[in-house]
């Protein structure tokens, strides 16, 4: 049976749809890469290093087809202002506790209607005279279910906690709204795509091995009166108990020319060791203190003396944000 | 979005403390350790790997920050720094995981952040001329050399991987040829400044002499001239690169 040849749209539009696709990608690409020195985390960092370049190829070739379509090569263009809006407000997380609201943006709202519109567009596209646009949709399509599939692996590890997942719902609400007050990223989507059912688990194969590197924990070489200093000086700082804070610090440092002063007057419910490094025959302990109001994190360089081993530098920070 | 962004908003998990170099430097120094990791014993290996570990990372999070800020510059040297992004990100997790063969974990030494640092220049034509063909050039350096002693202490993991990492360092020097040229024609004034900036990072790469010209075995950091012929610096960088390591001052 012959292929029809009776087609849904215009090359005129076929150009329209890509520039709209390139206007969208593109600005997620930018976001999505200035972002990786945003986010802490090392498992979204990659996930989304990987995924800059596939993005940059689904914009390269959105641009290539253009003057093939009587068209201008490499333009992007956004099918209405709320678009642009709906993209300001995507790219708007920019702080390092913000991982979550940026891959949700990205994941959860943008990637699946992106999906959703591409395979669209692919069963709506005439196989006869429109094969070198199905081929950059098909393309796109296999890239974007594993997108969606690594980035929800990497929000399924990160939003764990209840409190976080309340936040990624309400982010992905407010986004979705202006999604559909945009009417899609063409300007012509009367709904958004329903959740559907969860991706593949063997596409999100490479983000599980990166959670795996990202929450290996080595037990770390501590010696045992290190690790007793290292305790009791934790308890110390907790209790805001300066004396006893000072009787583990090395000859020659005064707590007073310390970071230290400037955590004084915040209270402390508890610490943990977040950090054991090497730098010679020295060790270096970051020690994140948690309030009920803010956390902070004092970092101690401890040196083996004939006393035992004492604190040689201490450095402090109020509020430093990070995961565990 | 803030277009550039300042360097101290650098973003890292709690397992990782951050010094600067010099502090890092002088406090081995006065510890009577060498200022830089040697290759000389597999502790030393690792140290070294997890310093490339953190470089592989800031030059991911580098290269993602100039596909983000420079909007304006041509699609191609988007392109261009896209893929750098991937090849980072998949030389991140190469040397995590040597780290891991190497019985080492991500945080187990202090992370400086040169980098960082050189990839945070203002203008395009210097983070291209500075972290392209500067940094990458130190780390078709040090890499040459690692893949070297690899092989001689028999270690195959060690030498396979970082042999795939130089091939694409050695890519992304010749992209830094490329855009340091087409960012900065018909301005010489930025062609000057944003060399410049990459000479003030060899320099600062020298490590006070730890990088020199020499046999693998006989030097901290070996220059790997063949490789930064394949990678296209001229004789003429190569030969002033040399001299600058003979009059390098102390780190």
């Amino acid at each position: 049976m012959p292929l029809p040849l009776d087609g849904n749209f215009s090359a005129d539009h076929s150009a329209r749809l890509l520039r709209n696709y390139r206007y969208v990608v593109e600005r997620t690409m930018r976001a999505v890469g200035g972002w990786i020195a945003l986010t802490p985390e090392i498992s979204a960092k990659l996930v989304m290093g990987r995924h800059v370049w596939d993005l940059a190829q689904h914009c390269d070739a959105f641009g290539g087809r253009l003057p093939e379509l009587r068209a201008h090569a490499q333009v992007s263009e956004p099918a209405n202002p709320d678009v642009v809006r709906f993209m300001d407000h995507l790219e708007e997380p920019e702080r390092p506790d913000q991982t979550v609201e940026r891959l949700v943006g990205v994941y959860s709202v943008l990637k699946p209607h992106l999906l959703a519109t591409y395979r669209d567009h692919l069963a709506r596209a005439n196989p006869v005279y429109e094969p070198p646009t199905r081929r950059i949709l098909a393309r796109c399509i296999a890239d974007e279910e594993r997108h969606i599939a690594e980035g929800r692996t990497i929000l399924e590890h990160l939003a764990a906690d209840p409190s976080v997942r309340a936040r990624a719902a309400s982010r992905q609400r407010g986004l979705e709204e202006l999604l559909l007050a945009a009417r899609g990223v063409t300007g012509d989507a009367a709904s958004l795509p329903p959740s559907g059912a969860p991706p593949r688990r063997d596409l999100a194969d490479e983000a599980r091995e990166f959670i795996r590197l990202e929450t290996a924990r080595p037990t770390w070489p501590i010696p045992e009166d290190l690790a007793r200093a290292i305790g009791s000086l934790g308890e110390a700082l907790v209790a805001t108990d300066e004396p006893a804070v000072e009787r583990w610090l090395a000859d020659g440092l005064a707590l007073e020319a310390t970071a230290w002063t400037l955590l004084r007057g915040t209270r402390y419910s508890g610490y943990r060791i977040t950090a054991f490094a090497r730098l010679g025959n020295q060790r270096l302990v970051k020690t994140r203190l948690d309030g009920p109001s803010c956390s902070a994190v004092v970092t101690a360089r401890w040196a083996c003396t004939p006393e035992g081993w004492r604190v040689a530098a201490l450095d402090a920070g109020r509020d430093a944000v990070g995961p565990a | 979005m803030d277009r550039p962004i300042a360097y101290d908003k650098l973003a890292r998990e709690d397992r990782f403390v951050r010094m600067r170099a010099r502090e890092v430097a002088e406090l081995k120094v006065a510890q009577g350790l060498p200022p830089f990791p040697d290759l000389s014993s597999r502790e030393s290996i690792k140290e070294r790997v997890h310093g490339i570990m953190v470089g592989e990372l800031q030059a991911m999070e580098g290269a993602g920050r100039t596909v983000c800020d420079f909007p304006d510059a041509p699609w191609e040297f988007t392109m261009d720094m896209a893929r750098q992004v991937w090849d980072e990100s998949r030389h991140v997790e190469i040397y995590l995981r040597l780290l891991e063969h190497l019985e080492g974990y991500a945080g187990e030494f202090p992370e400086t952040t040169i980098l960082w640092r050189c990839a945070c220049a203002e203008d395009a034509a210097a983070r291209v001329a500075g972290v392209n063909r500067g940094l990458e050039g130190l780390a078709c350096d040090v890499f040459n050399q690692l893949v070297h002693i690899a092989r001689k202490i028999g270690d195959p993991i060690l030498e396979r991987a970082v042999d795939f990492v130089l091939a694409d360092e050695i890519t992304h020097v010749r992209m830094g040829s490329k855009w340091l040229t087409k960012l900065t024609e018909g301005d010489v004034e930025r062609r000057r400044r944003a060399i410049e900036f990459q000479e003030s990072i060899d320099e600062r790469f020298n490590l006070g002499g730890v990088r020199r010209e020499g046999d693998h075995d006989a030097v901290p950091i070996s220059v790997a001239t063949e490789v930064r012929r394949l990678a296209g610096f001229t004789e003429e960088e190569i030969e002033r690169l040399i001299k600058t390591t003979q009059r390098s001052q102390v780190y």
